[in-house]
């Protein structure tokens, strides 16, 4: 089964294409092992020279990265490869020639889809470059020498003749930069050949077998907490069993099927109450924590973060919910935790008293009470041998709230392509004795727009944008030309975006700002 | 291929209706746009009605650089994703020449830079190859390559010499000896033998208290003064703060000379301009036309239009100016007012995007 890769219908092949399949096709039916297949669909091109095919063996890349170049050998070059020689080739790639934990580490964010991340910082020279037309993470989840980076601005110019042209190509010398300079800097920066891969790439990695405590959090919706069973599905991949319960008390089922690529990239596609879900977690190097996000294949801005720690991991505290309380107050507080026996004591630090009314398999409900006089700060939270700090804090007022993103992309829909809609969260903080600002979390706000600018309200741009809901999520309107608007113009717009929050009596606000803009016509794997 | 002359009424009738007729008739220029996926448009530009409307062969979905042969008889079309050059009859809409630049193991687009000797027996096409081998490209130098007109559906390059990488125009000076070739600088060089004869800045301007100008004409049009212009965009840096700057290129092909001049603080788009018979005027258009006054170099004229629109010409003798490109009309503004006159949706509606949108003068 495909873990990552995107389908499309075959094309037809290319003459070049065709006469390099064609050399060995012949092989195709036989064994099926990683290398066997690329000698089979890829060296007709990529001559073999001793077990090393040009290109191919000169190159380490992402399952994503992988995936995207075979999608482009099939959909440019024509190369009629059958679903499961793909997904094989691309698992081979990616455990033979992939990147190192610490190497793909800043470029998550990438692969995970985050909606409204902020890219990788290196630099003008390579922000214009190549960060003009798609995320420095694609460069830097790659891994060439200067040879072959070289070869890959020669890749670029003949695919994409139009970069010379474009604004911030045209300006410059491009093609002299992209051949002289680009090179040995890239294959400084992002070298074939890395300690950190010849480190990985020698070692045993844990499965990821096993039973695991989870906690998941829906920027502007939901936090999750429970349980995940991981067992092997006898071909290679895993299933998942998920018993989860969201934060208005309702379980939430869920599984999935996933492949674990590179040792520790867990690509899964599933469903978590109903709906369903791709994950791109990535094993912590240990094998006992994993992380990342999980979203909906057709909307990659609709998702969450994940966090699972083996339940059999040392003893700790993994997530405290809610995230803060505030003095006297009360309530009930679940603590997702490893470590723990079923009838364990908890604290929740100086201020607050607490007794557990249920411990079931990672998952604690204590019953809380925050003294009128408890004083803002950041709490230790232990529960039997567990213990964790910053999880949880108690606070007298919110001094402030934050709207995250800071910065937002929406984009109009229509036709072949669904609308981006953008998530805001208000995330408040109080400031303790010392006058630091301590975390409380997500609170609930009540949402507006406003235009950004004088221009913005001249064009109308809250009318046509779209619309914000209640959860904070803007949902934009339909794409192209709008024969009411000026020069019949798309909806884009340039939006504030406030969040006023209750705390008692007061009133506090947030602001975001929100650009709607044109769809993306290329969805790729990695932007 | 014809419309049928049934169909080709119904379009006159319909781009009619609803508007006031010109008064007077003239002896009307002949305006030739393109379309996706393959056609061609020939226009009657006082009857503000397609005359003709072709299918190119091989066009492969975009339509780009038109230009047309010096006896106005041929148009020559940048087709089949900037890999071909299709000669089309604008009488009987038969291809009469055609040039696929690329060939197997090689890919050559081209850039809408080319031109027709002004005797018409000429064509020099700005090539970008890329070598397309088995487990890589190899881009290679650009170059200018001639084709023989009367090569038929099978041209092939009859000679060719190095040029400068990121042109994106090429212009024949009168009498065919030299053609201007815009890039980073304007070069001039040798038809016959591609020698360069003669370079003038552009990006490396000499323009004082100026940035490097912005420029990109994709617009090939010269009629009907021959004179080419296009936008220019800089920061002024006099007097400390830096100013973005709308300025006007202004090439008299016959007679050599190049001028820059700012006319506002930018505060529009404009992608591509014409100049007035009068050479009092240039008209510019996006989503406004602008009207900029040649001698006082200011703004004379910004009005909204009804959506985006890429190219623009004017008439022969000045009475209207004709706005098309991006999407599938055709607009004719009074070139005082800058009023519509008249709006002409192109049958089947499809985007017209890059094409030139050329002027055909009566003869």
């Amino acid at each position: 089964m495909s873990i990552g890769a995107p389908r499309l219908p075959w094309m037809s092949a290319s003459l070049l294409a065709l006469l390099c399949f064609a050399a060995n096709a012949v092989q195709a039916a036989e064994a099926p092992d990683g290398q066997a297949l690329v000698r089979t669909y890829c060296s007709g091109c990529h001559l073999e020279h001793d077990g090393v095919f040009e290109r191919i063996s000169s190159i380490r890349k992402t399952p994503e990265g992988w995936t995207m170049t075979l999608f482009r050998m099939h959909n440019v070059h024509g190369l009629a490869l059958p679903e499961e020689a793909s997904d094989a080739i691309t698992r081979y790639l990616a455990d033979t020639q992939g990147l190192a934990p610490s190497e793909t580490a800043p470029s998550r964010f990438a692969l995970e889809r985050r909606p409204n991340a902020k890219d990788l910082d290196l630099g003008p020279d390579l922000a214009q470059m190549c960060g003009r037309c798609h995320s420095l993470a694609r460069v830097a989840l790659q891994r060439r020498d200067a040879d072959d980076w070289l070869k890959h601005m020669h890749f670029h110019v003949g695919q994409f003749p139009s970069l010379e042209y474009q604004a911030s190509g045209r300006d410059r010398p491009w093609w002299d930069i992209a051949t002289k300079e680009l090179p040995p800097k890239l294959g400084a920066l992002f070298p074939l050949h890395t300690q950190a891969w010849s480190d990985w790439n020698g070692r045993t990695h844990r499965e990821p077998t096993g039973h695991w405590v989870v906690v998941g959090h829906e920027p502007g919706g939901r936090d999750l907490v429970g349980t995940a069973d991981i067992a092997s599905d006898g071909k290679g991949g895993y299933t998942a069993r998920y018993r989860l319960r969201d934060t208005a008390g309702r379980d939430v089922a869920g599984d999935s099927h996933a492949l674990l690529y590179t040792g520790y990239e867990w690509r899964g596609r599933g469903a978590l109450g109903g709906v369903a879900s791709r994950e791109v977690f990535a094993l912590s190097e240990d094998g006992v924590r994993m992380s990342g996000r999980w979203f909906d294949p057709e909307h990659s801005e609709d998702g969450g973060d994940w966090t699972a720690v083996r339940a059999d991991a040392p003893a700790q505290v993994v997530a405290v919910l809610p995230r803060a309380m505030k003095a006297g107050a009360s309530g009930t507080v679940t603590i997702v935790a490893t470590g723990v026996g079923p009838a364990s004591s908890v604290s929740l630090g100086t201020g607050v008293t607490a007794k557990v009314v249920l411990a079931d398999d990672g998952v604690i409900q204590a019953v809380a009470e925050v003294a009128a006089d408890a004083t803002t700060g950041t709490r230790t939270v232990s529960v039997g041998p567990a213990a964790g700090t910053g999880a949880f804090a108690v606070y007298r007022k919110i001094d402030q709230v934050d709207v995250q993103p800071s910065y937002a992309i929406a984009r109009v829909g229509g036709g072949k392509v669904p609308p981006v809609t953008a998530q805001f969260e208000a995330l408040a903080s109080a400031r303790d004795a010392a006058g630091v600002l301590v975390p409380l979390g997500p609170v609930p706000a009540e949402w507006s727009t406003a235009p950004f600018d004088a221009e913005a309200a001249r064009t109308h741009d809250e009318k046509f944008g779209g619309s914000l809901d209640a959860a904070g999520r803007y949902h934009p309107a339909g794409a192209g030309p709008n024969p009411v608007r000026e020069f019949s113009g798309n909806n884009t717009a340039n939006l504030k975006v406030h969040a006023r929050v209750a705390d008692g009596a007061s009133r506090l606000d947030g602001e975001s700002h929100l650009i709607v803009t044109v769809q993306r016509w290329i969805t790729t794997p990695i932007y | 291929m014809h419309m049928t002359k049934l169909r080709a009424l119904a379009f006159a009738l319909s781009a009619v209706a609803g508007l006031a007729v010109a008064a007077t008739v003239r002896a009307g220029d002949l305006l030739v746009t393109g379309a996706k996926p393959d056609r061609l448009y020939v226009i009657d530009a006082e009857k503000r009605a397609v005359k003709s409307e072709f299918r190119i062969p091989g066009a492969n979905g975009i339509v780009g650089a038109i230009i047309p042969s010096p006896d106005g008889k041929v148009a020559y079309v940048v087709v089949n994703k900037m890999e071909s050059i299709s000669g089309i009859d604008l009488k009987t809409g038969k291809e009469v020449f055609r040039a696929d630049l690329s060939k197997p193991g090689e890919r050559v687009k081209n850039f809408f830079a080319l031109d027709v000797t002004s005797d018409g027996k000429e064509l020099i096409v700005y090539e970008l190859p890329t070598l397309l081998k088995p487990s890589e490209y190899q881009v290679e130098d650009p170059r200018f390559a001639v084709f023989k007109t009367n090569a038929g559906l099978h041209a092939k390059v009859s000679r060719s010499f190095p040029a400068p990488r990121r042109l994106h125009m090429i212009l024949m000076r009168p009498g065919g000896k030299t053609f201007y070739a815009i890039g980073f600088d304007l070069y001039e060089y040798e038809t016959a033998t591609g020698k360069l004869v003669g370079t003038h800045g552009i990006q490396k301007w000499q323009l004082p208290a100026h940035s490097q100008p912005d420029l990109l004409a994709f617009w090939p049009v010269t009629e009907p003064t021959g004179v080419f212009t296009s936008p220019v965009i800089s920061e002024a840096t006099a007097g400390g703060a830096a100013a973005l700057k709308t300025g006007m290129m202004v090439l008299d092909v016959r007679a050599g000379t190049l001028e820059f001049n700012d006319f506002e603080d930018t505060s529009a788009l404009i992608f591509s301009t014409v100049l007035s018979p009068d050479r009092k005027f240039a008209y510019g258009v996006y989503s406004t036309l602008t009207k900029v006054d040649m001698a006082s170099h200011t703004l004379a004229k910004r009005v909204p239009v009804d959506h985006t629109f890429y190219s623009i010409n004017v008439a022969t003798d000045g009475h209207e100016v004709y706005i098309a490109g991006a999407m599938c009309d055709v607009g004719f503004y009074d070139p005082t007012s800058l009023e519509r006159r008249a709006n002409l949706k192109l049958p089947g509606c499809g985007d017209q995007s890059l094409a030139s949108l050329r002027v055909i003068p009566a003869r």
